[in-house]
């Protein structure tokens, strides 16, 4: 570990020095606040000791200033005068501990033991957090449509309790970002958020992602490792399709919940956690308990504030208002230059269905800004997008659709091949090739 | 005769000394300890009086860190390393008291049997207690003086230990690792 000591005593300085070099770390001393500020500039440190009392720049002015330019480091006071309440100042700043003067050796390292966990705690929770980030996505939350409104306020509201909450929607609503809304306007925004996708992972990695377990455990588990009920630690924990846990993992999380303990797998010896729990679900759960899927109890557990997120087609004042996002959004991440949609197009995207919801809308708008050579989307670069009124209903196959689609779009354009190629994204003699193929005429609708 | 060069070569020497009231029985076990567990030769001096400006007069301790620099300067005899016993309450200003001190390959280390004495309840162990307990604080800070840091096994007597209930729990005893850099130290002094 990278430590500076800063104290304008000489003795005290050695003092340090001498006992975290015999500990093997790397210690620097600074004789006061401007040459510890000086030293930061030059390396990167893991921990402070500063002493309150100095002359020019004090303890307390030091510790603000590391925290706001390197919130990373930790800071421990010491205070040579037993003066608790500048302590406690101290530890409201960001200290992470107090010593007062002279302690006793173990305290020291009790300090030391602390921030080594810390340490340890904050990687483990960088490495899950990245490995958890490839699955999921982020943005903002858009919308100013009345239906998006009544899920705002009800952020708003349930934020502060912890109460455990059930976001309800289709999938691509959003339902990760409702949760993240509602982890970051709670008291536990500065803890850990942890989304996990169950329906994306096999109930017996779940079981180990969720609890942890201990080495030996199975065929793999070389090391210990701590769940992410566990490692939320006081944060919120996100389920995202929970309809898709398995019964006895239900029956787990129930205990869980009820006892505020966890067991690692392969392990008898319960671990007191504490986190709130946001889950989310695509599915129908009251149709999942009649069938006997889903247990009453546990939906009960989870379902004590619901959340219904309405899908895109409910929420149509919204659609312009995302795409520009969208738009924007993908202007920054690529070189494509595209400024606006056209009146035509964005009619379009108002009278489309979405099954998809949010995320087929960004994912629609992407790809026509892919195959888009103006700086306008016009009606043209959606033509693929299913026209309104012949969405899945009775579920036809792709072929029909695009045949349907074809047909549509060459009465359209009173059948001039050019144009109607044009629209639709694709060269002439593929119009004509698919013509063929769907043997498609002038008026064959009405023969359907 | 191929074996004259190795017999010649003298073994470093350690020189323990007891100050004030000390015991000079507990300087006998902590040489033994260390000619026994480091290969080093070790000897004892009889009691000299503590240098009197290591007392603070505030705290009414004694400055470890000080007694160390008055004897280093002193430049005693022709130890390798030097020993120093006390009885009496030692101190760094970092800390309300140490059991021992020495600075990172230097060449004297201070002990106190002061804290060794008393069991965490309050109450006094047997004497051959207290000086197994001088005898693993002296390996420990002579392996300090070795230039050997802390160990994290805690059946190592490298490991740190900040009570005397830790030090009984450890075993005379360094860990493989910390061997290896004993061995090393002590091959090329
Ligand atoms: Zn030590
Ligand atoms: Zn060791």
């Amino acid at each position: 570990m990278q430590i500076m000591i800063v104290d304008d005593e000489r003795i005290i300085r050695e003092s340090f020095f001498h006992w975290f070099q015999k500990s093997g770390h790397t210690v620097e001393t600074a004789a006061s606040g401007a040459e510890a500020l000086d030293k930061l500039t030059q390396a990167p440190f893991d921990l402070l000791f500063v002493d309150i009392k100095m002359p020019g720049m004090d303890g307390i002015e030091l510790l603000a200033a590391v925290k706001e330019r390197y919130p990373e480091t930790l800071v421990v006071i010491i205070t040579a005068y037993g003066s608790i309440e500048s302590a406690v100042n101290a530890m409201k700043i960001g200290a992470t501990d107090y010593l007062v003067k002279p302690f006793k050796p173990d305290q020291l390292s009790l300090v030391m033991e602390k921030v080594a966990q810390h340490q340890k705690r904050s990687s483990e929770y960088n490495y899950l957090k990245g490995r958890l980030e490839k699955i999921t996505r982020f943005d903002n939350i858009i919308g100013q449509s009345a239906a998006m409104t009544a899920v705002f306020e009800m952020i708003a509201e349930v934020a502060d309790s912890d109460a455990s909450v059930l976001l309800a929607g289709e999938t691509g609503t959003g339902k990760e970002l409702i949760a993240r809304a509602i982890h970051a306007k709670s008291p536990r925004a500065n803890l850990p958020f942890i989304a996990i996708n169950c329906g994306a992972i096999p109930d017996t990695l779940l079981e180990s992602e969720l609890f942890g377990h201990q080495k030996g455990a199975y065929t793999g588990a070389t090391h210990d490792r701590k769940g992410f009920l566990e490692v939320v630690g006081g944060g919120t924990l996100f389920l995202d399709e929970v309809g898709e846990i398995s019964p006895k993992m239900q029956v787990d999380l129930l205990r869980v919940l009820e006892d505020k303990t966890v067991t690692r797998v392969g392990s008898r010896r319960p671990v007191s956690v504490d986190f709130r729990l946001v889950t989310a679900t695509s599915r129908d759960l009251d149709a999942q308990i009649d069938a006997g899927h889903f247990r009453e109890d546990f939906y009960y557990r989870i379902n004590v504030i619901q959340i219904d997120i309405p899908p895109l087609r409910q929420r149509k004042a919204d659609i312009q208002l995302l795409a520009d996002h969208f738009l924007k959004k993908l202007c920054h991440e690529t070189t494509k230059r595209v400024d606006r949609i056209s009146p035509r197009a964005l009619q379009l995207l108002e009278a489309y269905d979405w099954p998809g919801n949010v995320r087929e809308l960004e994912n629609a708008i992407e790809r026509a800004m892919v195959l888009s050579k103006s700086r306008m989307l016009d009606e043209a670069d959606f033509a693929f997008l299913q026209p309104p009124g012949k969405a899945a209903a009775h579920g036809p196959a792709l072929r029909d659709m695009e045949k349907h689609h074809i047909l549509d779009i060459l009465d359209q354009y009173g059948w001039n091949i050019t144009q109607a190629a044009k629209a639709l994204g694709i060269n002439r003699v593929t119009l004509h090739k698919k013509i063929r193929r769907y043997q498609l005429k002038a008026g064959s609708r009405d023969n359907q | 005769m191929p074996d004259d060069d190795r017999v010649d070569r003298k073994k470093p020497l350690v020189t323990v000394i007891p100050f004030g009231q000390t015991p000079v029985i507990a300087a006998k076990v902590i040489a033994a300890h260390i000619s026994g567990y480091l290969n080093m030769d070790a000897e004892t001096l009889p009691s000299m009086p503590i240098p009197p400006d290591a007392l603070d007069g505030e705290r009414l301790q004694y400055n470890a860190a000080r007694i160390i620099e008055t004897l280093e300067a002193a430049d005693m005899t022709n130890a390798f390393k030097i020993v120093a016993l006390f009885d009496v309450d030692l101190f760094i200003p970092l800390f309300t008291h140490v059991f021992g001190e020495a600075r990172q390959n230097g060449r004297v280390a201070a002990i106190s049997l002061y804290r060794l004495s008393i069991h965490a309840d309050g109450s006094c162990p047997p004497s051959d207690r207290i000086l197994e307990r001088a005898a693993k604080i002296a390996l420990h800070e002579m392996g300090h003086l070795l230039n050997l840091l802390h160990c994290a096994d805690p059946l190592c007597l490298m490991n740190f230990s900040d009570t005397v209930d830790n030090l009984d729990q450890t075993p005379f005893n360094f860990c493989r690792y910390c061997r290896r850099s004993l061995h090393r130290a002590l091959a090329s002094p």
